[in-house]
This record gives C-alpha cells, sequence and structure tokens, in this order.
C-alpha cells in the first residue's frame, strides 16, 4: 500500500494508528521506471522518428529526469487533453508535456518552476533588411487573423501610426505571403519560425529577432500533494539550465539563438 | 495518392497495432461469451424477476457508450482503487463485459427459439436439466445464435478501436500515429481500413460458412 485515498486513510487511522508512508519520489525510484505523459503531436517538442519511436525535446526532457533519477524512462503518449486525466488516473507519475503552468491547472496538479517559455519570433523577408524588431515600423506585417501575435502585431502598428496589417487565415499563408514579399515581416512563435526556415519551402525569410511578448512559461506537472517530488522537480529543471543541457536541447531540437530565460524579472520562484 | 513516403517499416509498425486489435478481440469475445452464455442461461433460468439485477447490471454495460466505459473504469481503478493495472488489462476487462451483455441477449433469445414442445419431450424422455440443455437446446440455440454472435465479434472488433483512451496502441491508433507523421490522411486510412478488412472477412465468411452447412441438417 503506496498511498491511501480518503476512506482508506480514516479506516487506517482508526484501526492502526500510523502507518508508515512512502511518497511518490520513493515509488518511483523502487519501481524502477518513470512513467512521463508527453504530447507526441506537437513537434519539435513531442513526435516521432521514421521509425515510429518518439522523439523531441520532452522526450529528451523525461529521459534525462529518468536518469538523474537513475529509473528506466517510459514515455506515454497523451493527447492535449488528457495529460492531466492521465495523471489523476495513475497511468503517469510526471507530466512532460509543454503545459502552459496556468493558476486553473494549479488547482488540479502541481507544477514545476518553468522547464520551457514558448517565445514569438519577428520573421522577415531578406529585402526588408530588418535587424531588431522595432524594425517592423512602418512596414507591411501579415499574420494569421485571431491569433494572439496578430493582436499583438495589430495594436503595436496602431501605436506606430505608420505601416500596414494584413490579416491571413493560416500560418502556410502568412509564411508564402512573406516569402513572396507581399508582406515584409510577420510574428510567429519561434518553433514555428525556425521549423519553417528549416523547411525550405519559403526561401528568402530569416529570423530577424524574438518579439518582446509575454512569453508562455510551461512547466512539468505531478500529483499536488507530492512536495518532495515536485520539490525534486525543481532543483531537475534548475541543475538542466546550470549544466547546460537546456540549452544543448534547444540546440538540437528547435534551432540555433538563444533559448528563452526561464525567470520573470522581479519576482521569485 | 501512390506518391508515398509510407515505408515498410511503417507497414510493420501498422501490422503490429493490428496484432493488438486482434489480441483484444480474441480475449474479450472469448470470455466475454462465457460470460455471456453464462448470464444468458442464468437469466432465462431464473425468469424476468430474480433475473432483473443481472439484467439491470447488463444494461449498464449496453447502454453506456464503450469510450465512457474505458475511461470511467480506467478512472476508477486508477485513482479509486489505486491499481497499478495495465491499459490493456482495463481495456480487454472491459469490452469484455461490453461483450458479455450483448451475448447474454444473444444466448436468452437462442434458448427461448428452441420450441418449449420439444423440451418438454426431452424432459419426457428422463434426461436431465443439463442433459436437456446441453444435447438439445446448446445444438438448436447455436443454429438461431450464431449470426447474431457473428455480428457482435465483428462489432467487438470494431469497437475496439476505442481503447487508445487507455493508451493502448492498436490499430486506429497506430494509423493515426502514421497520419500525424507523414501527413497522408486519406491514403493511411484506406491501408488502415484495409487491415480491419483482412482481419473481419474471415471471420464473416466462416459464419456465412457455418450458417449455411448447419441449415442443411
Amino acid at each position: 500500500m503506496k498511498k491511501t485515498i480518503l476512506l482508506g486513510s480514516m479506516l487506517a487511522a482508526s484501526t492502526f494508528a500510523s502507518v508508515a508512508q512512502a511518497d511518490m519520489l520513493d515509488d518511483i525510484i523502487a519501481s524502477g521506471t518513470l512513467r512521463c505523459a508527453v504530447v507526441l503531436d506537437f513537434p519539435p517538442m513531442g513526435m516521432r522518428d521514421a521509425s515510429n519511436n518518439p522523439v523531441g525535446f520532452d522526450v529528451d526532457y523525461c529521459n534525462d529526469l529518468a536518469a538523474a533519477l537513475g529509473v528506466k524512462a517510459e514515455i506515454v503518449e497523451t493527447a492535449f487533453p488528457e495529460r492531466i486525466p492521465a495523471l489523476m488516473a495513475g497511468r503517469v507519475d510526471v507530466g512532460v508535456a509543454s503545459t502552459s503552468d496556468t493558476l486553473e491547472r494549479a488547482k488540479t496538479v502541481g507544477f514545476s518552476i518553468p522547464y520551457y517559455a514558448f517565445e514569438n519570433a519577428v520573421v522577415g523577408n531578406e529585402k526588408a533588411a530588418m535587424t531588431t524588431w522595432e524594425d517592423m515600423k512602418g512596414k507591411t506585417v501579415g499574420a494569421t487573423a485571431g491569433t494572439y501575435e496578430a493582436i499583438w502585431i495589430e495594436g503595436k502598428i496602431k501605436e506606430w501610426g505608420v505601416g500596414e496589417f494584413r490579416p491571413y487565415q493560416t500560418q502556410a499563408d502568412v509564411f508564402l505571403a512573406l516569402s513572396q514579399g507581399q508582406i515584409d515581416a510577420t510574428v510567429a512563435t519561434v518553433e514555428v519560425s525556425e521549423a519553417n526556415v528549416a523547411s525550405g519551402n519559403f526561401p528568402g525569410i530569416m529570423i530577424v529577432d524574438k518579439a518582446p511578448m509575454v512569453p508562455d512559461y510551461v512547466g512539468l506537472f505531478t500529483m499536488r500533494q507530492e512536495y518532495g517530488f515536485i520539490n525534486y522537480l525543481d532543483l531537475f529543471v534548475n541543475q538542466q539550465v546550470r549544466t547546460g543541457r537546456y540549452a544543448e536541447l534547444y540546440k538540437k531540437w528547435v534551432g540555433e539563438g538563444v533559448p528563452a530565460d526561464l525567470t520573470v524579472n522581479g519576482v521569485s520562484r | 495518392m501512390f506518391d508515398t513516403s509510407m515505408t515498410l517499416s511503417d507497414v510493420w509498425f501498422l501490422a503490429q497495432g493490428a496484432w493488438i486489435t486482434i489480441l483484444v478481440t480474441i480475449i474479450s469475445v472469448f470470455f466475454g461469451t462465457i460470460l455471456g452464455i453464462g448470464f444468458g442461461v442464468f437469466r432465462y433460468q431464473v425468469g424476468p424477476w430474480w433475473g432483473a439485477p443481472v439484467t439491470f447490471f447488463l444494461d449498464i454495460f449496453r447502454s453506456i457508450p464503450l469510450l465512457i466505459q474505458l475511461v470511467l473504469v480506467n478512472a476508477f481503478l486508477g485513482i479509486v482503487l489505486r491499481l497499478q493495472i495495465s491499459g490493456f488489462a482495463v481495456a480487454c476487462g472491459v469490452l469484455t463485459f461490453y461483450t458479455a451483455a450483448y451475448c447474454a441477449e444473444i444466448v436468452r433469445g437462442g434458448i427461448e427459439a428452441v420450441p418449449q414442445t420439444t423440451r418438454r419431450a426431452a424432459r419426457s424422455l428422463g434426461m436431465t436439466w443439463f442433459q436437456d440443455m446441453r444435447y438439445i437446446v446448446a445444438p438448436l440455440a447455436t443454429r438461431v445464435a450464431l449470426p447474431s454472435w457473428i455480428g457482435l465479434s465483428l462489432g467487438v472488433m470494431k469497437d475496439s478501436a476505442l481503447v487508445y483512451v487507455v493508451q493502448v496502441t492498436e490499430l486506429l491508433k497506430s494509423t493515426q500515429i502514421l497520419i500525424t507523421r507523414l501527413q497522408e490522411p486519406l491514403f493511411l486510412l484506406i491501408i488502415g481500413g484495409l487491415f480491419y478488412f483482412i482481419i473481419s472477412f474471415p471471420i464473416a465468411r466462416l459464419g456465412g460458412y457455418l450458417e449455411k452447412r448447419w441449415s442443411n441438417d
């Protein structure tokens, strides 16, 4: 018996005054396997290689965590909506699944400190000759209509009072327009931008700069009452950054450049 | 359309998924049928009044969508009972009861189709209840129930596609994994459908063959 549920604990409390309980961290080490929930249709964080084995940033991160614990890693593929239910049902020990650490989710699960952050990049046509995000001022800029990036850039253009904003239906349309020179720049997540530049499908585009938007921070998560394990996860994330493994994985899966800063200025955690 | 990036190893990957589908189907149909015969005979024997609890229990499995059953049973075993049971075992367990629920009805229908006069004649000849069931009811009821049972087995085979929710990578899930990677949904769904056809066609033909053979005598 590793953990007791409410009924069980009441029963235990009434009959056996105290029972020594191992926590999740001990259980994982004892079982010899760390089961990670990973989303595998979210490249480059989670995907499958040519022989259909799970690969990606999150998969490597899970393997690193298992290695740190001295156990074997088991990747449990979960869809986005199934990440937290899979943990609740005891199918996985930890979620390494690019999960935004929202306060709403934190009511259900316990988050580690952020282990990754999705930033946005300014991608420009090479002919537009931009070097910083502020060079977008006065240019024709496009983005996928209705997205967070589109709303941000449209606001910036209004603020500057010069330039033009063009909404597009899909991300592919935006990059096609950018490649053809119909627009000078766009804003998209760093991961999508890197992948599109690397794909070679859109010649003549380049990543200019990171957009100064609040990044989408994602954390590891486990059962919220498992303080021992959450504490371990926090230290593990810290060590990944400290040892340079974070930058190494970023280079391996996302691309050249500096990975996002995982700290928020002016507040501690 | 025939210009695909699917490789032989992907076909092998699908075949492994198909094997899981077959395995889940065989296990659940086998145990589901045994349980179903038990429940069906019991319900027929004790009548609607005493059989009500069993009927109610089986109706739960027949009236709640399989997807919900799988998710709830999985959550119950994991969260409430804190048992470490593999998704495969959960899938087989739920599908077994799902099969049993339908099979019980088929068995009951089959038994009811045996004329009362024939059974009375058997008992008049001095046969015990068990002998009556074994030598008179079973052969006649099987002939009546076989087509529905084949239909049920094929249905369970196709319904087993839902076990992906408990992290079992069967045929449909394997197909979806390939679709995510290769981005060729129509082609891959045709291949996946072909696999399902290859599995179910022999079962359907076997059913047709047995039906024909048994109806002649």
